[in-house]
């Protein structure tokens, strides 16, 4: 399978949503973001966000959490870092520019490792599972949320049309969870802890997956 | 330049909890803070990631080679 995603296409349409991204997406997004807050400050307080963009769940976080947030993208950090400033968001450590397939980070560094719709739009998803679960703990958690693909039926053919449109939509709708599913099953003490749709509309699923102690 | 001259400097001071465990993202190995420079010196890769308006490049792209 080719990626209709690279790196520079990614940059380009998050460089372009920037100023609008809070206002088209929160609404729909945000349930989504606030059960993987919830999912995240479960397993502890240490907490990587990975795909950070301009820190939307940054205020969902407790005072006592102890929160790293990363993104590739410097444009949107820089609005992340000034919601931290602004709003005082102590739970906040700081905000980096990273690869999430090199992440600065040391083995088992996390209690939890969140990402919120990141898995579907990177170029190599598996890949950036890997990474994401080195650096967290074993016993702890990678929490997703992202937009699985339907199986079937118009919804399907609607999401491949979509998908012919990622460069500029800087997401891919017809993203399947056999990725993540099969992810899973290769992978030496992971186990799918739940697996849930979001309201509104089931768009969104929240994904949980257990590291087991090494 | 002390914090008094720098009105920015708040945004500049990198937080004590990421410093304890922020890594070169490409050895692993232990990164030295440089506040006058704003950089984080990783000796074991030969490479200083520059922190911008308080935020880290953690890019071994746009990081100075050190000689």
């Amino acid at each position: 399978m080719t990626d209709a995603l690279d790196k520079t296409a990614l940059e380009a349409a998050y460089a372009r949503w920037a100023p609008i991204y809070d206002y088209t997406f929160d609404a729909v997004m945000a349930p989504g973001r606030r059960a993987a807050v919830a999912a995240a400050e479960h397993c502890g307080p240490r907490i990587l966000d990975v795909g950070a963009g301009t820190g939307l769940e940054f205020p969902l976080f407790a005072p006592s959490s102890n929160v790293t947030a990363v993104d590739l993208s410097e444009i949107m950090l820089r609005r992340a870092r000034d919601r931290v400033l602004q709003k005082q968001l102590r739970a906040i450590n700081g905000v980096l520019v990273m690869d999430a397939l090199r992440l600065a980070f040391a083995d088992g560094t996390f209690d939890a490792t969140l990402a919120p719709y990141v898995i579907t739009v990177v170029p190599d998803p598996e890949a950036t599972l890997d990474e994401m679960w080195r650096v967290t703990r074993p016993g702890g958690e990678l929490v997703l949320v992202n937009h699985i693909g339907a199986e079937a039926g118009l919804l399907a053919s609607f999401e491949r049309w979509l998908a012919r449109h990622a460069p500029n939509l800087g997401w891919r709708p017809d993203f399947p969870w056999a990725r993540i599913g099969g992810w899973i099953e290769r992978k030496p003490g992971a186990r799918l802890l739940e697996r849930r749709a979001l309201q509104p509309l089931g768009l969104f699923s929240l994904v949980r997956i257990g590291k087991g102690e090494a | 330049m002390t914090d008094q001259d720098n009105p920015r400097a708040e945004m500049h001071r990198l937080d004590p909890r990421l410093l304890e465990i922020l890594v070169c993202p490409l050895t692993k190995g232990r990164l030295e803070y440089n506040r006058e420079t704003q950089e984080l010196v990783s000796s074991s890769a030969r490479l200083a990631y520059p922190i911008r308006d308080g935020i880290p490049i953690m890019l071994p792209e746009e990081a100075r080679r050190l000689d």
